[in-house]
């Protein structure tokens, strides 16, 4: 089975083939190695390599995954439309970094903007995020009031290069 | 005492509240937001009542609402916690209007300490230091003010506080652009304009004392706590003794703060912050008329319970009385639980905390305002939890906090704890050597590369074999009020030789 998991600012891509009898032979970003894995209880697996064993806690929510290994804590994001994302970075989509309430919106759609320049503000858990422009450009569209309440993750505003 | 207290607040504070007024026989209750219906805070408390919609305005911050709730369930007294209402002047009037108790300061006293201003002219009066500064409205005056305190300077609102509302200003040049912002934000957050400037001390740490007044006049301090570790003006880790207090530097603080309390003849529990500058110089910075966020360091190196403090002084009107002399040992350290991406800018995060496990053991304590399969909504402060390890020595403290750390964790969303686990074991955290920017001036760019490597192929593989084997099995529909033994969460606290 092959996945592609967002990890920060990269994409990685996993490979596993199930070997039979507990063991997986998995390539992460093109390096195999052999698995051992057993299902512990409470979402835990116990990991076998040539090296090391460890013992892996996971969580899901939606397309995230939680994973602690000892104590060390990773987050990774299952890539399904990863070509679409990139995609609609280059149109100029501009995201909601996060959940919260749009409390100003400081441009309209066809003004011009400088790098840097403030767009909107949104504010959640009680600080307030200054949405930036990344480049110069014009003001496409914008898909968000004043007042109103988004997800993280949702495209705000539509950048297009300057006219 | 009283028979039932109303706990205007959330989260783990609201939390930690109940458990004292369970374990002084006092009845609770708890007020949420609808957002909040089934939140820890009120799974705890004896009995809960919805107040209002998630926005903290029409709920947490609707002072008629609270007051309604207190009369129906017959709560005599209203403890608001720290942050919300806290150090509203207009609710501890009107509570008291309504003929219940505000177990804390009186009105007076929470409005003049709240205008900062105010507050820095009764520190003068009581002959307490005060970081140089000047006010007024006249900009060209403060122009001329700035300039004779030496940039770079502080512009602060008057009603804020807190690292709210503040802006540094380095240069004349951006001076007249920030006195004009800083009066507009000022306006618009605090419903006042006024401003004040304030010199920048460099290199100078945060340390606070803890006081208590009967309101008669007879004032004392619970010794100091060091507040240096700050991201954005707002603390991370802050522990007891300070490190950079000696005996007689000690001596000089404590009863900086106790004149300043007596002076104003305090009611309750107040914390008077000062900044230390590196030539041991101390200045007054504002005092906060409330339980602090903190305040369990000082209960670790007391053994006392301050929330039973703030109930004995609120329903009897005077200080708990202790055998002998208030004294204090050992080490105490505290590190905040934030829903926030360290790595990112701090970026607050918010949803469904799936899986939460705290560390137990005698010389630890975690004050959480979630467990396992609660939602951390977006309308509030980011604070999930605040882990506390005690020790003998500082070192012996810090090394029990970094490994409670490490056996802390909340998955669902992205929280502090990498941020806290690397900070506690920087070597200047170990010695100590720290100042309120050191953060942002030293630490963070580090942490940031780090937090931001790949992940290493284990962990991509754990995933991915997980999505062969269904593990982890999707998560369960969310339960709401169910767990018959939610004190099983709340961890433990215990001071050591006390127990």
């Amino acid at each position: 089975m092959r996945s592609r998991w967002r990890d920060g600012d990269r994409v990685r891509e996993v490979e596993v083939v199930p070997e039979g009898g507990g063991r997986y032979r998995v390539t992460v970003d093109g390096i195999p190695f052999e698995v051992f894995a057993e299902c512990l209880p409470d979402d835990r697996l116990r990991l076998t390599t040539a090296e090391a064993a460890t013992i892996a806690e996971l969580s899901a929510t939606a397309a995230r995954r939680f994973v602690r290994l000892g104590t060390l804590d990773f987050v990774l994001d299952r890539e399904t439309s990863g070509r679409r994302r990139e995609g609609r970075a280059h149109a100029g989509g501009l995201e909601s970094p996060m959940p919260g309430v749009v409390t100003r919106v400081m441009v309209a759609a066809g003004d011009a903007v400088t790098k840097g320049q403030p767009l909107l503000a949104l504010e959640a858990m009680k600080m307030e995020h200054l949405i930036r422009a990344p480049r110069d450009g014009r003001i496409r569209s914008i898909a968000a009031r004043a007042g109103e309440m988004v997800n993280g993750g949702v495209p705000l505003v539509e950048l297009e290069d300057p006219a | 005492m009283f028979q039932k207290v109303l706990i205007a607040n959330r989260g783990e504070i609201a939390c930690r509240i109940a458990r004292t007024l369970r374990s002084m026989g006092v009845r609770s209750v708890a007020v949420c937001s609808e957002a909040d219906r089934g939140a820890l805070h009120a799974r705890v408390a004896d009995e809960a009542r919805v107040i209002g919609p998630a926005e903290p305005r029409a709920s947490y911050l609707n002072i008629e609402a609270l007051i309604r709730a207190a009369k129906t369930s017959g709560a005599e007294a209203i403890h608001p916690g720290y942050g919300f209402l806290a150090e509203n002047a207009a609710f501890a009037a009107a509570v008291e209007a309504a003929g219940l108790v505000f177990i804390g300061p009186t009105p007076d006293q929470v409005r003049a300490m709240g205008d900062k201003r105010a507050a820095r002219a009764i520190a003068v009066e009581a002959g307490v230091p005060v970081v140089p500064g000047a006010e007024g409205r006249d900009a060209a005056a403060l122009v001329t003010d700035a300039e004779r305190l030496g940039f770079p300077v502080i512009v602060k609102a008057a009603l804020g506080g807190g690292g709210k509302g503040m802006r540094i200003v380095e240069d004349r040049g951006a001076l007249a652009e920030a006195l004009e912002s800083a009066t507009r934000l000022a306006q618009s957050a605090f419903g006042d304009g006024a401003i004040y400037l304030e010199k920048r001390l460099e290199r100078a740490r945060h340390v606070e004392v803890q006081v208590a007044g009967d309101g008669h006049g007879r004032a004392v301090h619970l010794f100091e706590r060091e507040c240096s570790l700050q991201r954005r003006h707002q603390k991370v880790v802050e522990e007891s003794p300070s490190a950079a207090v000696d005996e007689p530097l000690r001596e000089r603080l404590t009863a900086a703060a106790v004149a300043l309390a007596g002076s104003v003849r305090y009611r309750g529990l107040g914390t008077v912050e000062f900044l230390l500058a590196p030539d041991g110089g101390f200045y007054f910075l504002e005092m906060n008329t409330r339980l602090q966020v903190e305040h369990p360091v000082t209960e670790g190196v007391t053994g006392l319970d301050l929330v039973g403090w703030q109930l004995e002084i609120a329903a009897a009107g005077r200080l708990p009385s202790v055998p002998g002399r208030i004294t204090r040992r050992g080490h105490a350290i505290e590190a905040r639980v934030y829903a926030e991406d360290a790595a990112r800018n701090f970026l607050p995060q918010a949803g469904r905390a799936v899986r939460v496990r705290w560390p137990e053991g005698p010389e630890m304590r975690v004050d959480t305002g979630i467990a396992s399969g609660d939602d951390v909504p977006v309308h509030y402060d980011p604070i999930l939890a605040k882990v506390i390890a005690v020790g003998p020595t500082r070192a012996e403290a810090l090394e029990r906090l970094a490994r409670a750390l490490d056996e802390s964790v909340v998955h669902g969303l992205v929280t502090n704890l990498p941020f806290l686990r690397a900070l506690v074991r920087a070597p200047a955290v170990q010695r100590g050597e720290v100042d309120t920017e050191w953060i942002e001036r030293e630490f963070l760019a580090g942490f940031a590369a780090v937090a931001t490597a790949p992940a290493p192929e284990l962990a991509l593989a754990a995933v991915a074999i997980g999505e062969l084997l269904g593990v982890p099995k999707p998560p369960a529909p969310r339960a709401g009020a169910r767990r018959p033994s939610v004190f099983a969460t709340l961890g433990r606290w215990r001071h050591p030789g006390l127990a």
